[in-house]
């Protein structure tokens, strides 16, 4: 039995327990669940109606880091969803360093750790022959990882560019249908939850510039930091601006590229039928690869579907842990 | 792609075509040929020949090929022309705008608009693909310098 452990216990972290304990992926108990304040662990594993909806007024809660439980060697498996620091990358970073170190596997939506530390966590993953997965860092629920992991596999990925981050789109959006002017859209954005009350990491493009290094360090063997990123947010967008846009068969969107060794992010021009013009909370991601040319993927880029990516990931770790216990 | 490749060629019978069977191999279309006679130097007549290619890959190929058989590539050029439209999301003056383009690219229509409250320009210009990225670089930069926004067309 492979025991799983969820580091971070906010909306995604509950979401991921609920789905998990729902449909019981065969060979996997989830016996930890941990905040920043501590954790609660079950030997025998959380079913539905023992998942509690705060850890902290559990019974079993203990006031101590989760770092613990790696320690301990209590878990082979660690889903980490921290809040994002892509500056320290911490907490995370901690726990999938140390996790990865000691042959855990690890699937992460957390962006921090990636940004900071690519390079290191997947050579200490590969050196204790451990799996470190995190389909859902870029895309919410879409398949980028393991599409370019499976299904192109013989191709060779040339050139990444999409529409990354769902809460600038839903406020371009707004203000390419309604007129409306930035700080308006923004304002209804986080009435309905799809901004942060500190909205600079999205409005300043930081959070797609996350999403960039780690497309070009994942897909294209890059060694990117986010100081390799141009980046310039939404936030000198006019509405003036976008209905020019608009006069001319146009939008303008956030898009973040790699190309030709270069990353950036930035406002761009684009058409109306162009395939990165997705409208609302939706991402886009592109491929340009050598053999079959431009591939497309639209998307829901946060929320609910990231628990998608997540199972996804789990899945494919349970999977590899079967093929490895029956041998070559 | 449409390039303009002139080649250095010595006066001997043959050597025009070595060049354009490297050309022809990967895939290049010869739009046409001018030798420079009256411009002869070391020996060489340089003779520019405007190709059609079906990638940049191919052109690569080719001019590889050409010059593994000793024959100089003196330049290449590309003769391909963007028409292209950029917003600049703020205020500048035509004159500053006027230095950037000026021997890169040509405005075929310029407009402000958004009244003082929120101004921008909109610029339809040409530009040969060779000079785009530098153009339009610097205007990132003037932009930059004067506190405005460009934004370029993604293709």
């Amino acid at each position: 039995m492979i025991r799983c452990g969820i580091i971070g216990y906010g909306f995604l972290g509950t979401r991921l327990a609920q789905a998990l304990t729902d449909y019981r992926p065969r060979g996997l108990l989830l016996t930890a669940l941990a905040n920043s304040k501590g954790y609660i662990f079950s030997r025998d594993g959380f079913d539905k109606q023992s998942l509690p909806r705060d850890l902290s007024t559990h019974r079993g809660f203990k006031q101590d880091t989760p770092l613990q439980l790696i320690e301990d060697g209590l878990l082979d498996l660690i889903v980490v969803l921290t809040p994002t620091n892509v500056y320290t990358g911490n907490p995370g970073l901690t726990y999938i360093r140390e996790a990865l170190r000691r042959g855990i596997d690890v699937v992460t939506a957390d962006k921090g750790p990636l940004v900071v530390a690519y390079r290191e966590l997947i050579s200490t993953a590969k050196s204790a022959g451990a799996s470190l997965l995190y389909e859902a860092t870029v895309g919410g629920g879409i398949p980028v990882f393991s599409l370019a992991r499976h299904s192109l596999r013989g191709d060779r990925i040339r050139s990444v560019r999409g529409i990354l981050n769902g809460t600038t789109n839903y406020i371009l959006t707004r203000m390419h249908f309604e007129g409306l002017p930035l700080d308006l859209a923004l304002k209804e954005a986080q009435m309905m939850g799809l901004a942060e009350r500190d909205p600079s990491l999205d409005l300043g493009g930081i959070d797609s510039a996350c999403k960039v290094v780690i497309l070009a360090n994942a897909l294209l063997s890059m060694d990117k930091r986010l100081d390799d990123v141009y980046v310039k947010g939404i936030t000198q967008v006019t509405s003036d601006a976008v209905m020019a846009a608009k006069e001319m068969g146009m939008t303008i969107k956030l898009v973040g590229s790699i190309e030709g060794g270069h990353l950036y992010v930035a406002p761009r021009l684009v058409r109306l039928n162009h395939p990165l013009c997705v409208h609302g909370t939706l991402n886009a991601i592109q491929f340009r690869t050598e053999v079959m040319g431009e591939l497309t993927l639209i998307g829901k880029g946060a929320g609910e579907s990231t628990v998608s990516a997540l199972l996804s990931d789990i899945e494919w770790i349970i999977d590899r842990r079967a093929v490895s216990r029956v041998g070559p | 792609m449409r390039i303009r490749l002139t080649l250095g060629l010595t006066d001997r019978p043959g050597t025009l075509l070595t060049a354009l069977e490297k050309i022809a191999i990967n895939g290049g279309n010869i739009i046409s040929i001018i030798h420079n006679r009256e411009q002869l130097t070391a020996g060489y007549v340089p003779v520019s020949l405007s190709v059609e290619f079906p990638s940049h890959e191919n052109f690569e190929r080719a001019r590889a090929g050409i010059e593994a058989s000793g024959i100089p590539v003196l330049s290449t050029e590309s003769l391909e022309r963007n028409i292209e439209t950029v917003l600049i999301i703020g205020s500048m003056g035509v004159e500053k705008l006027r230095s950037v383009f000026e021997g890169r690219g040509e405005v075929i229509s310029l407009s402000y608009g958004g009244g003082s409250r929120s101004p921008y320009i909109r610029i339809l210009f040409s530009v040969p693909a060779d000079y785009r990225e530098s153009l339009l670089s610097s205007l990132e930069l003037l932009a930059e310098e004067n506190n405005c926004l460009v934004v370029r067309e993604e293709f």
